[in-house]
């Protein structure tokens, strides 16, 4: 064998073992992930009830969120949801729960019991946008509560009542509700989606996949 | 064989199978017990340039220094100074996602922080200087 020979060998053998290891390893993570998707064997809690709903309520495709205000990721693909919401205006309809990460995330508890306070007097979704928007401000807020403040003040939403809510056991009782509902739907993090009973994994890379799915999605409602 | 060269391919060969997992997981969750922020840091505007990820960058680096690396300790080509130059960059670039990672994302991720110390393990080779490794040599 030439001298030549041996490293290209030795090359296309590590590479082969490389790939080899890299595709064990992500069979191994995504076997556990995947359980619920596969929907044979073990069918998710893909519908979940409850939730929020932003949309017509008839539409026959519901996209289920499990979100977390404070997580970037959720935050990232904030915008993506609502384009899909815009493109599909009669044939999507998100349905959103919370799922604050809260041992990675001080102050997501507190956003989703934000949301929730400003929902009781009717603008839950003006301050989830809001808290989504302005998500990389209030996540560094040592103490987000006055900021949370400023926005229900911006909305128009009574102080008193709003503070009320933001520590009622209620509400703090909705959201574990929410996480509890998560749990069973075995979420393993944020943002998870599903499509009319089926988990998105992977998740889309863009608005674009979501419209693939969306679109290879049958009418009948969910 | 020379072992600075073998040190090297060995790091650069675990890179690869890191930025491999990294490029065939692209949009999965990961499982992330140590740091807890991968999927946070994985999903981020940060982990793509130009719409490429940046798991496959390090996949095209790792893999263009184990070949160098290779070819040098079999003695084919004398290339460590380019592994030099090709980690040069790549340190610099690492410096600047552990900065995004801890100062923007606020989350870490396991298989980026591996990849950062491969890459500084790399350049830290690379660099050292060859009077003092001569003998290795």
């Amino acid at each position: 064998m030439s001298n030549k020979t041996k490293p290209l060998i030795v090359i296309v053998v590590a590479v082969v073992v490389a790939a080899g290891i890299a595709f064990y390893l992500s069979r191994q993570s995504t076997t556990t992930a995947s359980v619920a998707s596969s929907g044979n064997e073990t069918p998710i809690a893909v519908n979940p009830g409850g939730g929020h709903i932003r949309g017509k309520a008839t539409a026959p495709v519901t996209l289920v969120e499990f979100g977390d205000y404070e997580c970037p990721s959720c935050g990232y693909y904030y915008p993506m949801v609502e384009e899909v919401l815009r493109r599909y205006p009669d044939r999507v309809k998100l349905e959103f729960h919370h799922y604050p990460l809260i041992q990675m995330h001080a102050h997501a508890l507190a956003a989703a019991m934000a949301a929730e306070a400003a929902g009781d007097q009717g603008k839950y979704w003006e301050m989830h946008d809001l808290l989504y928007k302005n998500q990389t401000q209030w996540a560094r807020n040592p103490n987000p509560e006055s900021q949370f403040l400023a926005y229900a003040a911006n909305l128009g939403l009574d102080a008193n009542k709003f503070m009320r809510s933001l520590k009622s056991p209620d509400v703090e009782k909705r959201i574990l509700e929410d996480i509890q509902r998560g749990s069973v739907a075995k979420v393993e993090g944020t943002p998870s989606f599903y499509i009319n009973g089926q988990a998105l994994n992977p998740l889309p890379k863009g608005v674009d996949d979501f419209a693939a799915i969306i679109d290879s999605t049958p009418q009948a409602a969910k | 064989m020379k072992q600075r060269a073998t040190a090297i391919g060995v790091v650069a060969f675990l890179g690869m199978v890191d930025a491999l997992y990294l490029t065939v997981m692209r949009g999965v969750h990961v499982p992330c017990s140590v740091t807890g922020g991968c999927n946070e840091v994985l999903t981020s505007p940060y982990s793509e340039v130009l719409g490429v990820p940046l798991s496959t960058i390090g996949l095209a680096f790792y893999f263009s220094v184990f070949c160098f690396a290779v070819l040098d300790a079999f003695e084919v080509a004398h290339l460590l100074r380019w592994v030099f130059w090709l980690a040069l960059p790549a340190f610099v670039i690492t410096l600047i996602l552990l900065y995004l990672q801890a100062f923007v994302i606020l989350h870490f991720c396991q298989y980026c922080l591996a990849s950062a110390a491969f890459v500084s393990t790399i350049f830290l080779i690379s660099a050292w200087p060859r009077r003092t490794t001569q003998n290795l040599n």
